[in-house]
């Protein structure tokens, strides 16, 4: 029984939250006059009524109307003080110059201004290495210093899953050519990103998402090694970390204001060092005569992941 | 009041199922909203320009071939579809790659290790009947069933693609890019059946010497993924990314056919060297639409 009401106070308290979450937040932000909460669209008519009075809602003088010259408005605030009392010449203050940005899409269905983005994903593919595809893990990390640009670090974990395509081994084998081969241990980078395109679909004309696409570029590293195929009996090449590039290309689909998923194409360019296509045969076990020509290589991949926006909410400058 | 068990065990059960409710709740405040406010039982889209409806397509396109291992082909062809709502179509792709085949660097290499070797020669091809003379060189030898004076003569080739297929158009959108171009989009899947044309090493027994090809038409399942973007009321720009998975063979090699599992050479070429690959595309194309004007939803 003692559980049982246990119980009934969870559900209890589960349905305060429940009911008093738009509540407290339309509220807070409606005395402000400044913002509207992106949570609660469907009252926005509550809080526009102050809000919409001064347009970007941020000024001190909010949420009371027009400010006349003889104080029409605030005419409690002149009698109780008239020092106070704000005298503006209201000609003067119509003449000045206003700077005001105009949007032609008023509300992003995301702010991402000043909120961090963890994506972790995994590389589904290697698009162009037929010969050993490198997928595996990743995780980035982004803060968005504006809207529309982030800064951010990514780590991406290979070694287990490099795969060496069947394929190499009926080359070698059909037409006795070795292909020299690498595998990939880990690669990190730090990325600067823009989102540089926005929209929204309609799904099959009956519910709507939301999209935003990006590109980013930066720098890092990445630790490789080559495949011993030529001479395996005697080589085992150990991983190095290499300068790498990458650019790359990406589409995140909101499923809510936090969370969306998100695809990637990137490209990592790096240094490669291929092993020895000759041998030493008078003393195979010689380590600096394993390793041959350096090769600037590419790599690029598909990456299917997921974004968590963080903090979940945020405010709305401007009212909807 | 009762101490039972299985009531206490129903009574949880009831509190979970009606925290969960909660849980929902919480959430479908804001679409409660959506449905009783002045939007209630609207469509999620008014004005709807339609720009597929009642529309002939006719897009020329350029395909990509990925992740070849010994030759690129560019296949230049074009998409023609009747389109009969906005989310549906109904009509083909059609390609043609022989016109431009890039070999690849793997290409290149053996090529140049083929030729290395058959430039060297065993000290018997000039004098077979003296002291000591091995015939050909060992690797000339297990190379011979595979390796021709020029591997690019026996590489496999898709010389043209005809797919009939449906357009499913389930996603209408739009797009501002950089916040000063303004683009209509779709997203579109194509499933179709293709029938691939294609050229290959000719089936062979023996084959030392023998590099000739074959045509012969492969039918594969296929499917796009595609993206366009509206220039203008009858114009837009298509980017599709296409899977042709069948088996053939690519370089012209024995690879199967024999021993354990027919995972090793035969020393013929067989069906049994052609190997299964999911063949990727990427195309480019530039669409069409008439009548130029397009039609818009209620």
């Amino acid at each position: 029984m003692k559980k049982s009401c246990i119980g009934l106070l969870i559900a209890a308290l589960g349905v305060i939250p429940a009911t008093g979450f738009a509540q407290v937040k339309l509220g807070a932000k409606a005395e402000a006059g400044a913002t509207i909460d992106a949570d609660a669209e469907g009252a926005d008519a509550k809080a526009g009524g102050d809000a919409s009075a001064n347009g970007e809602g941020d000024a001190a003088a909010a949420g009371e109307g027009d400010l006349g010259a003889e104080g029409e408005g605030v005419g409690d605030i002149c009698k109780i003080d008239p020092a106070a009392c704000p005298v503006l010449d209201m000609k003067k203050e119509a003449a000045r110059p206003i700077k005001e940005s105009i949007y032609a899409v008023q509300q992003l269905y995301v702010m991402r201004a000043r909120r961090l983005e963890f994506n972790p994903w995994w590389n589904v593919t290697s698009l162009n290495d037929q010969f050993v595809q490198h997928t595996g893990p990743g995780i980035g990390l982004n803060y968005y210093i504006t809207n529309v640009l982030a800064i951010g670090a990514n780590f991406r974990y290979y070694a287990p899953f490099n795969e060496d395509s069947k394929f190499n081994g009926q080359v070698r084998r059909a037409a006795r050519v070795a292909v020299p081969l690498n595998e990939y241990q880990w690669g990190a980078n730090l990325d600067f990103s823009y989102v540089f395109a926005y929209g929204k679909f309609a799904g099959f004309g009956d519910f709507i998402f939301e999209y935003d696409a990006y590109v980013l570029g930066g720098v890092g590293a990445l630790s490789t090694r080559p495949i011993a195929v030529i001479d395996p009996d005697n080589r085992n090449f150990e991983y190095k970390p290499k300068l790498a590039f990458d650019v790359g290309l990406g589409l995140r689909v909101f499923f809510s204001r936090w969370f969306a998923a998100n695809f990637a194409l990137k490209d990592f360019g790096y240094n490669e060092q291929l092993e020895n296509l000759g041998t030493n045969e008078v003393d195979p076990s010689k380590k600096s005569d394993w390793l041959g020509k350096n090769s600037f290589t590419q790599n690029v991949e598909l990456q299917a992941g997921f974004s968590i926006f963080v903090p979940f909410s945020f405010d709305y400058r401007l009212p909807k | 009041m009762t101490s039972n068990p299985r009531f206490t065990k129903r009574l949880l059960t009831a509190l979970t199922a009606g925290l969960a409710l909660l849980g929902i709740t919480e959430h479908s405040q804001a679409q409660e909203l959506y449905l009783t406010g002045p939007l209630a039982g609207a469509p999620a889209v008014r004005k709807l320009r339609l720009y597929r409806r009642t529309r002939f397509e006719i897009a020329p396109a350029v395909s990509f071939t990925l992740l070849d291992e010994y030759q690129r082909t560019i296949l230049l062809g074009a998409r023609l579809q009747f389109n009969i709502t906005d989310w549906l179509a109904i009509g083909g792709w059609g390609a043609l790659g022989s016109v431009i085949r890039l070999p690849t660097a793997l290409t290149d290499n053996i090529q140049g290790v083929n030729q290395q070797r058959q430039a060297q020669v065993a000290p018997c091809n000039t004098a077979p009947t003296g002291p000591g003379c091995a015939g050909p060189l060992l690797t000339q030898r297990l190379t011979a069933v595979n390796l021709g004076k020029k591997l690019k003569d026996q590489l496999g080739g898709i010389d043209w693609v005809a797919a009939p297929q449906l357009t499913l158009t389930p996603f209408r959108g739009k797009l501002a890019l950089f916040q000063s171009i303004y683009l209509d989009t779709d997203v579109y899947i194509s499933p179709g059946v293709a029938f691939v044309g294609l050229t290959e090493r000719k089936n062979c027994s023996p084959c030392v010497g023998e590099f000739k090809t074959a045509s012969r038409m492969a039918i594969a399942p296929t499917i796009a993924a595609g993206m366009s973007f509206y220039v203008n009321k009858w114009s837009a720009i298509g980017f599709e990314y296409r899977l042709l998975p069948f088996a053939w063979n690519r370089g012209g090699f024995d690879t199967a056919g024999g021993g354990k599992d027919n995972e090793f050479p035969d020393n013929k070429i067989s069906d049994a060297d052609q190997r299964f690959r999911v063949n990727q595309m990427m195309t480019i194309s530039y669409n069409f639409y008439l009548p130029t004007q397009y039609k818009v939803s209620e």
